[in-house]
């Protein structure tokens, strides 16, 4: 009786305006709305050896996880991932650190990493799935000539791949396991 | 009309054991339908389960809308006529559930059964949200076995929903336009999808065919976006909240001299006092009454300046009903009532309910301190 007298009796708008109503007190912005889209696509169809979800409450703070695929000397190891999202986001990508240590060219000691598509290759119709999926390709292929964080590592890489291999599962062991 | 209709659904009644409606019509032959001008409405009376009913008819709008300009058969009047007439039939044979019942009741108030059925669709709605977003149930409800694969195809890539008045880049990609819109802005101007460069001229531009598409598609998730961004184009949220002030304050004056009168008819009513009481009582309640009708006075002056705040015309009708109440007055009525508050405390008796006697109590006592201050900010007012 009431909302129908603000609206004008109109049963069709009314039901729109308390629809919109819900909608509004349930959804927080565009980007909220974007990332709880992408958590569920993720539970629905999660990515092999990956997953992610938000920390706590706060939606805008993941923590993920990738394993270590197999042929590569990172089998096995399970590496933690954070990932913050921007207010902008999909416009601006989420930053993501390593938590675990790794043997790794594209990834600093402080957890750092460096792929193109997190960086100036940033699209907004990326999704975390497809970052994730970028991650773990480089456990397989690392990427030792496009500007690589560690220059001693990429080197290695180049020059001595069993050196490296051994070198990384030794990382693997200590850290990741 | 009617007659020809009506036969229609009957054949298709097992929808009424629990089943979904929209699993039974086509979304192509329901906009056959309209286009043949009939009421999709009409159509599915016999299965109609009630908490569809809203959506339906925001459907059925939107379609009008768009397919014929002056439909001469949608027109609202005539539809809930239709809607009426044939609904008692159904309900007679078919025995839904028990909201249909209680919807059927309520029916002679207009508004209540529509709230109501605003309120059934969102609990829908609520239930449905996550397994609509899981897209396994989707499919199921319009009927297309490809549901999933449109709705994958037809989301924009940037936001993950269905696409709202999508724009179509030269190299043949589509996204909201507002999407496409803000990444040209944050991101450059080329396509999300593909990194080609997009001039913006030509981006700005609906799709009008995938418009009109995933209109048809997708009538729900339209609806929903259209009604959010309405929402946030008007801020309505402080609206709402006044009205819903006004008509409490309305229904409380109605209801307190309501309960304020029945019980001066109860207290007439006893025999247990003596006469001398039952006298003074007798001229007390004539008291009463007039103080009764000089605060509906009150109340009905509180509705006016709700509705216009004009603050001359409010003073000058307050003093008019009320005839130019002294201060003395004033203290006195509250004395009064005070006193009459405390007679009944003590004559409490077992006919009685306590809980009215209270409820009445405190109705007085409210309507007490407010006419003293209604009166006092009017005097300040001056």
């Amino acid at each position: 009786m009431m909302i129908s007298g603000g609206v004008g009796g109109n049963s069709a708008s009314s039901s729109l305006s308390s629809k919109a109503l819900t909608a509004s007190t349930t959804s927080l912005s565009a980007s909220g709305k974007r990332i709880q889209r992408e958590m569920s696509e993720l539970n629905m169809d999660p990515p092999p050896d990956c997953s992610a979800g938000p920390k706590g409450d706060n939606l805008y703070h993941w923590v993920a996880t990738i394993i270590g695929p197999q042929g590569t000397p990172y089998e096995g190891g399970i590496y933690f991932l954070d990932i913050t999202f921007p207010s902008d986001y999909p416009f601006k990508p989420p930053k993501v650190v390593f938590k675990t240590r790794i043997y790794h060219c594209n990834v600093d000691t402080a957890g750092n990493l460096i792929i193109d598509i997190l960086n100036d290759s940033w699209s907004p119709a990326l999704t975390i799935t497809k970052v994730l999926l970028a991650i773990r390709s480089i456990f397989t292929n690392p990427n030792p000539s496009d500007k690589p964080l560690i220059p001693g590592i990429a080197r290695l890489y180049l020059a001595d791949r069993e050196k490296y291999d051994e070198l990384a599962a030794e990382w693997t062991r200590r850290f990741a396991k | 009309m009617v007659s020809v209709e009506e036969p229609k659904p009957s054949p298709k009644n097992p929808v009424a054991n629990g089943q979904n409606v929209d699993g039974v019509f086509s979304p192509r032959f329901k906009s056959m339908a309209a286009l043949a001008g009939w009421d999709e409405e009409a159509l599915l009376l016999a299965s109609l389960v009630v908490e569809d009913t809203p959506e339906r008819e925001t459907k059925n709008k939107k379609r009008s809308d768009l397919l014929f300009k002056t439909p001469p058969s949608n027109s609202r009047r005539k539809r809930r006529a239709q809607r009426k007439s044939p609904i008692s039939i159904p309900v007679a044979v078919l025995d839904l559930d028990e909201e249909e019942t209680t919807r059927k009741g309520t029916e002679s108030e207009k508004k209540n059964p529509e709230m109501k059925n605003v309120v059934n669709d969102e609990k829908k709605k609520g239930a449905n949200e996550s397994p609509e977003q899981n897209s396994s149930v989707s499919c199921s409800s319009s009927g297309l076995p490809c549901m999933d694969k449109l709705r994958e195809e037809l989301s924009c890539a940037i936001c993950l929903e269905i696409c709202f008045e999508p724009s179509t880049t030269p190299c043949g990609h589509s996204f909201c336009k507002k999407c496409l819109r803000s990444a040209a802005d944050k991101c450059g101007k080329k396509c999300p999808k593909c990194r080609q460069l997009i001039s913006n001229g030509r981006s700005c531009t609906v799709n009008t065919v995938l418009w009109n598409t995933i209109q048809l598609l997708f009538p729900h998730e339209v609806e929903a976006r259209k009604a959010a961004g309405a929402l946030n184009s008007r801020e309505a949220g402080c609206k709402i909240p006044e009205t819903a002030f006004y008509n409490n304050l309305r229904n409380e004056s109605t209801r307190a001299s309501g309960v304020s009168s029945r019980d001066t008819s109860s207290r007439r009513r006893r025999g247990t006092v003596s006469h001398v009481e039952n006298a003074a009582l007798a001229i007390r309640s004539q008291r009463g009454d007039e103080d009764q009708s000089q605060e509906r006075g009150v109340y009905n002056n509180v509705r006016i300046r709700s509705s216009q705040p004009g603050v001359s015309s409010r003073d000058t009708r307050v003093r008019a009903r009320r005839g130019m109440l002294s201060q003395d007055e004033d203290a006195a009525l509250a004395l009064r009532l005070q006193r009459e508050e405390f007679m009944d405390a003590f004559r409490e008796t077992s006919e009685q309910s306590s809980s009215s006697l209270s409820l009445a109590r405190a109705n007085l006592r409210a309507m007490a301190s407010r006419a003293i201050n209604l009166r006092i900010r009017g005097r300040t007012n001056m």
